[in-house]
């Protein structure tokens, strides 16, 4: 009975030790982010957010940050849906071609964002010629969120029912049918979960497109696609790098839109997820 | 009414239908393998001149000095540098990455859970570029003022930010890894007189173990991948950093690709070198990804091959 006691004691020490932990790395970072947030929740105003950076605001920043997720989620969405439908249900488990993607976007998702920018400069700035471009952005960082988006859109797609199919097939409907039909408005909040989480991805990414897609030299807002752009993550990057201390204001307003975007992205992926996670599990 | 013949036309029609839409979906599939052939074949070619050129090649592995403006290109600085920063994240956040899944997985209540696995995805979802102003703005004014030093952008602030960067993945995965061990492994331990955490510890974890590994595994392959919070707090110093290492200046591989490709003439010996270091990143996460994989689908299959009820 002794030795009971002593044993359950010892346990809830060790536990309740690392609950501690846990709770100490909690604080920790809300207490990190917190400190940009109450640091910039002063000097934040609208008329930054407005007011072109040629008249001291960040105005460019937030639409280059725009306009590169939405252009990568046009490219990305289709190609990255197509090739979830792909895998879930028409390539068979023992398909060597089906194996071989499968790794390869396990490989994909494993690239360093900055190898990734490497090649984006290799091959699409220089050899396509696009220059340091929109147009080269959003070609490297639909690479990143490509296998975020097959990842999730295939763990959708796999767990609506197969009656869902088998039903609209016995009706007399094809297979493709039965998908487009049945099965992929089923999993279309799955599919938009990983869709929103690619983009938020790309919003935060800078090492993918320091070389890619961005320049300082740029004035006002690009007309084509073809010319460069400013991220709010880029403009952080090198303001940070280069002169942290004269325009800290504009750091902490432009980290503070930037994870304001990112969190949002982020909540309104998990809220839709735990929605359909419950009604399909059980 | 349809006659026959129509009948038949239109089912020949749908035939083709289908077999467009396959098609259309196989390429939009393998566009992943075309993007992965292509990286890789853009990183080795565009290091080919540096095997070639062997004035370079003695450049880039013998000198002990990165400094691209005097031409000095050596890589073992950056090597270093990097192998430092990261041994740093991973001492740190194993054992915290660990401990904090295991209370997760067996500790917390269901509700809680969910709780702590989005706050963790959350966190996970944080730029690095914030990461780097936050440790610009807290952590490196703290271990300068801590250490006695005049700056405290180091080796050790990066490793603390990295390991920060690198906890959601060892956690989420560890405490997923952890919850699915069986749960008749626990009630067999119980029921044999097991304490909770004698049967953590001699049974669940054990049982967890090569998914524990892959996942420290991966953590290691995102932390030497990591490179903009990474360069905004290490100093970004291109000499050979000097024993006990931490507290120097450092300059790892991701940081000096960042920092010297926008200013590396197309074709030049800085150019390659600085693909050449992506080569070597390229190779290493490549492995660890492989391996990774490996060992969570063995893992997995073993797991599912046990009693299920």
């Amino acid at each position: 009975m002794n030795t009971d006691n002593r044993r359950r004691i010892k346990d809830n020490i060790i536990l309740s030790f690392f609950g501690i932990q846990l709770l100490m790395l909690l604080i920790i970072l809300s207490y990190m982010v917190g400190i940009l947030i109450i640091g910039g929740i002063h000097v934040i105003s609208w008329k930054t957010v407005f007011t072109s950076m040629l008249k001291g605001g960040l105005f460019e920043t937030i639409i280059g940050t725009f306009l590169l997720f939405s252009g990568t989620a046009i490219l990305a969405a289709p190609i990255g849906l197509g090739a979830a439908i792909y895998l879930s249900e028409y390539a068979s488990k023992n398909n060597k071609i089906a194996r071989l993607i499968d790794q390869a976007i396990n490989n994909l998702a494993g690239v360093p964002s900055i190898v990734t920018g490497l090649f984006g400069y290799t091959f699409f700035v220089k050899i396509l010629g696009f220059g340091i471009s929109l147009m080269s952005g959003w070609l490297t960082l639909t690479i990143m969120a490509l296998p975020i988006i097959v990842r999730g859109s295939e763990e959708a797609i796999r767990m609506v029912p197969k009656e869902f199919r088998e039903t609209a097939m016995a009706l007399g409907a094809t297979k493709w049918q039965a998908i487009k039909d049945n099965v992929l408005p089923t999993a279309t909040p799955g599919i938009a979960t990983s869709i929103i989480l690619g983009i938020a991805r790309i919003a935060g990414e800078t090492a993918a497109i320091l070389f890619t897609a961005c320049a300082l030299t740029m004035r006002g807002l690009p007309r084509t696609p073809f010319d460069p752009i400013i991220s709010l993550t880029y403009y952080l990057f090198v303001i940070l790098v280069t002169s942290p201390s004269t325009s800290q204001n504009k750091a902490y307003t432009a980290a503070i839109i930037l994870l304001s975007l990112v969190f949002l992205l982020n909540l309104v992926a998990i809220v839709l997820r735990a929605h359909y996670r419950r009604k399909w599990r059980r | 009414m349809k006659t026959k013949k129509e009948l038949k036309l239109n089912h020949r029609k749908m035939v083709k239908a289908e077999r467009n839409v396959k098609i259309l979906l196989f390429t939009a599939a393998s566009t992943t393998i075309v993007f992965i052939t292509l990286i890789t074949l853009f990183i080795f070619m565009e290091t080919i001149p540096v095997f070639l050129n062997e004035n370079l090649r003695i450049k880039i592995l013998f000198s002990q000095v990165w400094a691209p403006a005097y031409e000095k290109y050596g890589i073992l600085p950056l090597i270093m540098g990097s192998i430092i920063v990261v041994a740093g994240a991973l001492v740190i956040s194993i054992p915290v990455g660990l401990c904090t899944a295991i209370y997760i997985a067996e500790e917390a209540s269901e509700s809680l859970k969910d709780v702590f696995k989005s706050a963790i995805e959350m966190f996970a979802a944080i730029p690095s570029v914030i990461y780097g102003f936050i440790g610009l703005v807290t952590l490196t004014p703290i271990v300068a003022k801590i250490f006695g030093l005049s700056s405290g952008k180091n080796a050790f602030s990066a490793s603390i930010i990295l390991a920060i960067m690198v906890l959601p993945t060892i956690m989420s995965l560890s405490s997923e890894i952890i919850s699915s061990v069986p749960k008749e492994y626990r009630e067999v331990s119980f029921a044999l007189g097991a304490s909770k955490w004698q049967t953590i510890k001699n049974v669940i974890l054990p049982t967890a173990k090569p998914g524990i590994l892959a996942a420290i595994i991966l953590a290691f392959g995102r932390a030497i991948g990591e490179t903009v919070a990474v360069l905004m707090v290490c100093g970004a110093a291109g000499s050979m950093p000097g024993f006990p290492f931490f507290f120097d200046a450092v300059f790892p591989m991701t940081a000096a690709i960042a920092m010297y490709m926008g200013e590396a003439p197309m074709g030049g010996e800085l150019y390659h070198t600085l693909f050449f270091l992506g080569l070597i990143l390229f190779i290493i996460t490549s492995i660890v990804n492989t391996v990774a994989d490996a060992i969570l689908k063995k893992s997995k299959s073993a797991t599912s091959g046990g009693i299920e009820i």
